[in-house]
């Protein structure tokens, strides 16, 4: 398995985490949760957003894994 | 007038009577009223009793002593709840049999308690051991009270420095295979969002004698069918076990990488996400 590859398969854990704490911050009836869980959100969207950087940068280095 | 007729025109009266004078005198659990408030109502009930036999003929002379017994009591409540001095005067004082972990013998006389009734009586507040006990009292209701030594009392999440996500009390949202409309309303959530959660643990409606959602929105069910292990959710484990798995995963690119501006990014985000499973823990793991 390539480098990049692996980053997605993180990539595609952490999406799929968001989703799920998405639902949780929207069903949380106490403030104190739902702002956890809005935080647990942002970080996971940083966190995200920094790894797909990355992933254009090694899809870059290796043009003839794109896509795996 | 036959003697029966009368009787039973003075117990229907005596009755309604009744009623609307014990609901006067409040509400009161009947096992920690104190010995004025019994020695009130047993008067009361024996008047009314003697009253509706016809063992009182002259109902005058009846509903009279009845009438100063109930006003007198509601007089005097209502006194103790203006005065604390009438208050203890009228229902008495709470009695300490214990202080600083030494018995006071003195009050164990007043009260006409013996040190083995003392024990006794420690021992149906699991404080079997004199040396746990800090402080004891005999309340005037006759109901005992005790507080342990701080070191023998039982640890809370604030002892053990634990965090803990904060939690309302579930709502009963199925019994016996029916939804519940109104918790589940108070939730705001809507009855396909339950046939969902049903569905995901693979349980048809019928089949769910109780079901409860606590606040964090979390579906336990019990069902009719006990051959049957409850399926419980573990989306929640599930997703703390998945961030943690995500962690690793940046901690080894990291030493993999041959980019030090990578290197740096990985680092920073591995920190980052053991940070949130430090915060997520109490509200995902329980």
């Amino acid at each position: 398995m390539t480098v990049a590859s692996q980053v997605k398969q993180v990539l595609a854990t952490l999406k799929g985490s968001q989703g799920t704490i998405r639902l949780y911050a929207a069903q949380a009836q106490e403030e104190e949760t739902r702002a956890v869980y809005d935080e647990a959100m942002e970080t996971t969207t940083e966190i995200i957003h920094d790894l797909e950087k990355r992933l254009s940068v090694l899809e870059y280095e290796e043009p003839h894994y794109k896509g795996n | 007038m036959n003697a029966w007729v009368q009787v039973l025109i003075k117990s229907v009266s005596i009755l309604i009577l009744l009623l609307a004078v014990v609901r006067l005198m409040g509400k009161r659990n009947i096992a920690s009223i104190t010995p004025f408030h019994m020695v009130g109502y047993i008067t009361i009930a024996v008047l009314a009793a003697l009253v509706s036999t016809n063992v009182i003929t002259n109902p005058a002379l009846g509903l009279i002593p009845l009438g100063v017994w109930v006003i007198s009591i509601i007089g005097l409540e209502y006194l103790a709840l203006k005065s604390k001095w009438a208050h203890d005067f009228i229902y008495g004082k709470e009695t300490v049999l214990i202080e600083h972990g030494r018995v006071m013998e003195q009050s164990l006389l007043k009260a006409r308690l013996t040190g083995d009734e003392l024990l006794r009586m420690l021992r149906t507040k699991n404080a079997f051991s004199l040396a746990d006990v800090e402080f004891a009292v005999l309340e005037a209701t006759g109901d005992f009270s005790v507080f342990l030594k701080s070191d023998k009392k039982p640890a809370t999440a604030r002892d053990l420095n634990i965090k803990i996500a904060p939690l309302a009390e579930p709502q009963t949202v199925i019994l016996d295979g029916n939804i519940l409309n109104d918790p589940l309303a108070s939730l705001g959530l809507a009855r396909d969002w339950l046939g969902t959660e049903l569905e995901k643990l693979g349980v048809s409606l019928n089949n769910v004698f109780v079901a409860q959602v606590d606040s964090s929105g979390e579906l336990y069910v019990d069902l009719f069918d006990d051959s049957t292990q409850n399926p419980q959710p573990k989306v929640r484990e599930m997703l703390y076990a998945g961030l943690e798995k995500s962690q690793a995963d940046l901690m080894s690119f990291a030493l993999e990488t041959q980019s030090k501006s990578a290197k740096a990014m990985y680092t920073k985000n591995a920190e980052k996400l053991e940070e949130l499973l430090k915060i997520l823990k109490p509200y995902l793991l329980k």
